[in-house]
């Protein structure tokens, strides 16, 4: 079969392998999505017509964009499942639900359905369920579970802990095994160990696992994943095979230069000739911080008004603000406003959003009625699998980037791969902004630049003074005073 | 009946505009101007769609008029000979910015609605799609297409039209950030348009040179933003004193109710010629050629006005008229005729005195530039400014043409030329 011409040697690689596990380790902008879906397209045909296909997404957005994709290469609904791995097991308590031990008429919890329990206790219970195969309980997560199991409900992680339950019949095990003869799990490197179990149980006896991701991109320790299982894939998954796309086809040269540095020196083979732009800019404080942002989306814009205007190229939906933490929003989104900028903030995928059903899909998809552009406002961790012609990171501060702040403290190599996710997102300008004082929680912060920008080599970087860039008198305003 | 309507303004909650621009100021300046409809402007803000709600009531359907209690303190502020009639009809612009085609456009565009209902279902749509309280004419990044939609979808009398359709940076028509036709911009949703608005560097025989503008009546306001500039352009309109009669006027392509437009001399508005203001480049089209478009100044590309962006789409030669046409008759302000002719800054003290007492002697600004015998004039603020309105009314006056954001400069009289008509009157 010849190579087809959108798809690279390594790429064309990896659609093709066959007779053992795959794990694609792909940088980011290597053009993951595209490579899963051309080798899903590809293994279809070698199907036998009871078999399907088990396509695993981190979020629901990204199952549909799967299907989407899947759809326009020519694959039928009909030998696929495409989902989280919670729609998916869901799917499974459902089906096999006289094999369970649940309640007849069980129902998911939502978190807003919980009530009584204290936030850091479910947390901690919730980090227990997807870090721990064997839990020993303690008073507290005994009370939760009897509260659940009172109300007839599961919460998000009894979902997987209740299919690998399930998944010890060998019964049915065995007929998923039939069933699905091949299963790909896109951002491997954010599974938790339930997950590695389940994976451990499905891809056996001649099902072949195919995982891709990035071990630089892991960033959801907190809440259970662990970028330990992306290192021991072969060993969990024999024989496997180990392939690598380094072509980044995302990023200007320049930028994908200074996120290899501040990773450590990773490389990857930029295929864009793009003109980059990074720059470093220093505020006196977070509110200058976010005036400098809006005053740089505006010019960016070209203008707002007919006294500002000038040639562009760029409009909101080009556009993204990420920061660490929410707390960083408000100010942010003050300074939008003031200047008319339009906004929205992107919630990260919280745990409903990774959950699904039928109805659930149905439920979250968004009403697109109209075309609406607006800057993006969105917390590091909600960029992963974003891309956008123009990124801000604000406060690009020691404490904040690394995480170390009033009692938050982040995994010091995961606050450093978030920092390196949130500088991949972006394909021409990078802004890394930072204040010299910042209000947060109440106090007043004396913040140092983040260690991070050190990492990125001086010729890489622009930095960029404040411009008291005093607005420029409409004639109309000065006239009004006529009479 | 005949009235004049200024349909396109905005209140105090834009950016950039005066802060006395509320409702009583606009009841008091429409009746300085000789203006009977005023748009509100804004509508969708909601602290002045509150105003509008308290101090309006309904008059002539679909028009509105300042409560009596609200109008009362400011009649005493009137000159006799200015009182009359004044009405609002509910307007708003909007900015939208938006990629189409991998290209940004910018293209504002107006909406006038028939009544406060379906001006606040436009208002809730608009809210719940981006923020519409931190500037009267909001920003959005909507699609144009999709705004049209949402009107009509709102209120199938709602009209939309799109704003001054020719400025470069934010137009449905502009050089900058607009499309090279309407159909572009709105696709099948362009028969939903009935009308578009010249804006003030283009007149109305620049527009019929287009076929594509034939099925659209041209309107023409001010775009004021202070009340001293209503009506620097205007509608005039001999049909019934209803919002009914106005929809009908322009969306009636056998109506003949819009009677004529007031226009700015094109030359005069900012975005005639090509050029840097920055730069102090200013070009004619031809000029621009020349320089391959590259200002001369700094190197980058010049801002396209109006003119040549009007060449550029035009497919018919000059002199031609449009189907829909309507006479015009161009005016200057009088405010900066009484400057030219004192030889004083328009924004003088001295203006603002004449002005008053030209306006109290003789009745209102349009009566004064377009209807009043020169003989009364001259009797009332003598032989120059008569002699001036009487060459702006002839169109005999000198422009230095405005360019990139930068107004043109009025010339109605050479030097000397003052003391010349002053000794004639002497002599005779």
């Amino acid at each position: 079969m010849e190579k087809p011409a959108n798809l690279n040697q390594s790429q064309w690689q990896a659609v093709q392998h066959e007779g053992s596990h795959l794990l694609i380790t792909a940088g980011p902008g290597t053009g993951k999505t595209h490579t899963l879906t051309r080798r899903i397209a590809h293994l279809i045909p070698s199907l036998k017509s009871n078999e399907s296909i088990l396509a695993i997404t981190f979020t629901n957005k990204a199952a549909r964009q799967m299907q989407d994709r899947l759809a326009v290469l020519g694959a039928t609904q009909s030998r696929l499942f495409v989902g989280t791995f919670h729609g998916f097991c869901l799917k499974l308590l459902r089906d096999h639900f006289e094999h369970t031990a649940l309640p007849k008429d069980f129902k998911v919890a939502t978190p807003e359905d919980i009530t009584g329990f204290d936030k850091a206790v479910l947390e901690r219970i919730s980090l227990k369920k997807s870090s721990q195969l064997a839990i020993s309980p303690d008073d507290n997560y005994k009370a939760y579970q009897r509260y659940l199991r009172q109300n007839s409900w599961i919460d998000f992680d009894d979902i997987l802990r209740e299919a690998l339950l399930l998944l010890e019949d060998d019964n049915i095990a065995g007929l998923l095994r039939r069933q699905y003869r091949y299963i790909f799990v896109d951002e491997y490197q954010d599974s938790n160990i339930v997950q590695n179990a389940l994976l451990k149980v499905l891809a056996r006896e001649g099902v072949l696992l195919t995982a891709i991701g990035d071990a630089n991109q892991s960033i959801y320790g907190f809440r259970g994943s662990r970028v330990e299982l992306f290192r021991r894939f072969q060993e969990d998954f024999t024989p496997a095979q180990i392939l690598t796309l380094q072509e980044n086809y995302r990023s200007a040269p320049s930028l994908l230069a200074a996120s290899g540095q501040v990773m450590g020196g990773v490389q990857l083979l930029a295929q864009l000739q793009t003109q980059g732009k990074l720059i470093i800019h220093q505020a006196a404080t977070d509110r200058a911080e976010a005036d400098y942002v809006a005053h740089q989306i505006e010019k960016l814009i070209g203008g707002l008004d007919m006294n500002t205007s000038r040639r562009a190229v760029r409009s909101f939906g080009d556009v993204v603000i990420l920061y660490r933490l929410n707390a960083q929003r408000h100010v942010m989104g003050q300074a939008l406003e003031h200047l008319g900028i339009p906004y929205q903030v992107s919630k990260k995928p919280e745990r409903s959003e990774v959950y699904s059903d039928e109805e659930a899909l149905g439920q979250n998809e968004e009403a697109i009625e109209y075309n609406v552009e607006k800057v993006l406002l969105m917390t590091l961790h909600a960029a992963k699998g974003l891309e956008f012609p123009v990124v801000f990171i604000i406060g690009c501060e020691d404490h904040l980037l690394p995480l170390d702040l009033i009692g938050m403290k982040g995994e010091l190599q995961e606050e450093r791969r978030l920092f390196y996710v949130g500088m991949t997102r972006a394909k021409e300008h990078l802004y890394l902004t930072h204040a010299k004082r910042r209000q947060l929680f109440g106090q007043t912060l004396l913040q140092d630049p983040s260690p991070y920008l050190a990492d990125i080599a001086e010729e890489l970087k622009a930095y960029e003074a404040a411009k008291r860039n005093a607005p420029k008198k409409d004639p109309d305003a000065l006239q009004m005073k006529l009479f | 009946m005949k009235f004049f309507a200024d349909l396109h303004i905005h209140s105090k909650y834009s950016r950039a505009t005066a802060k006395n621009l509320d409702l009583e100021n606009l009841y008091l300046w429409a009746q300085y101007k000789g203006i009977h409809v005023v748009g509100t402007g804004d509508f969708v803000h909601p602290k002045w769609f509150k105003e509008l709600e308290e101090k309006l009531e309904s008059a002539e359907s679909g028009l509105f008029k300042l409560k009596d209690k609200f109008a009362k303190p400011i009649d005493d502020q009137i000159p006799k000979s200015c009182r009359g009639k004044v009405r609002f009809l509910l307007t708003v612009e909007i900015s939208n910015i938006y990629k189409r085609h991998d290209k940004v456009r910018k293209v504002h565009n107006l909406i006038f609605s028939p009544s406060l209902q379906a001006a606040q279902k436009i208002q809730t749509k608009l809210g719940s799609i981006g923020n519409i309280s931190s500037d009267g004419r909001p920003i959005l990044g909507l699609d144009s297409y999709d705004l049209l939609k949402i009107t009509i979808e709102a209120d199938p009398k709602n009209l939309f039209v799109p704003a001054h359709i020719w400025t470069p940076w934010f137009s449905a028509l502009g050089s900058m950030g607009g499309f090279d036709s309407m159909e572009d911009a709105f696709g099948d949703l362009t028969k939903h348009i009935y009308a578009v608005e010249t804006g003030l560097s283009s007149d109305p025989p620049m527009n019929w040179r287009l076929k594509q503008l034939d099925d659209f009546i041209l309107i023409s306001n001010s775009d004021a933003h202070s009340p001293a500039k209503l009506g620097r352009e205007a509608n005039v309109f001999d049909t019934e004193f209803s919002y009914e009669g106005i929809y009908k006027a322009l969306s009636d392509k056998n109506d003949k109710g819009l009677a004529s437009t007031l226009e700015f001399f094109p030359e005069e508005g900012k975005y005639h010629y090509d050029g840097h203001r920055n730069c102090q480049v200013r070009w004619h089209p031809k000029e621009t050629i020349k320089h391959k478009g590259i200002c001369s100044g700094c190197g980058k590309p010049v801002t396209v006005g109006v003119m040549a962006r009007v060449e550029e789409l035009a497919d018919r030669d000059e002199g031609c008229k449009s189907k829909r046409w309507r006479p015009y008759q161009n005016i200057v302000a009088l405010p900066s005729l009484i400057a030219e002719a004192k030889e004083v800054g328009s924004a003088s003290k001295a203006v603002q005195e004449a002005y008053m007492s030209i306006l109290s002697k003789l009745g209102n600004e349009f009566y004064i530039l377009l209807d009043c015998p020169i003989a009364d004039i001259k009797k009332a603020a003598g032989d120059v400014l008569a002699e001036g309105i009487n060459r702006m009314r002839q169109g005999k006056v000198e422009i230095a043409a405005g360019y990139d954001g930068e107004f043109g400069t009025i010339k109605i009289f050479n030097s000397g030329e003052r003391e010349h008509i002053e000794q004639q009157m002497v002599l005779f």
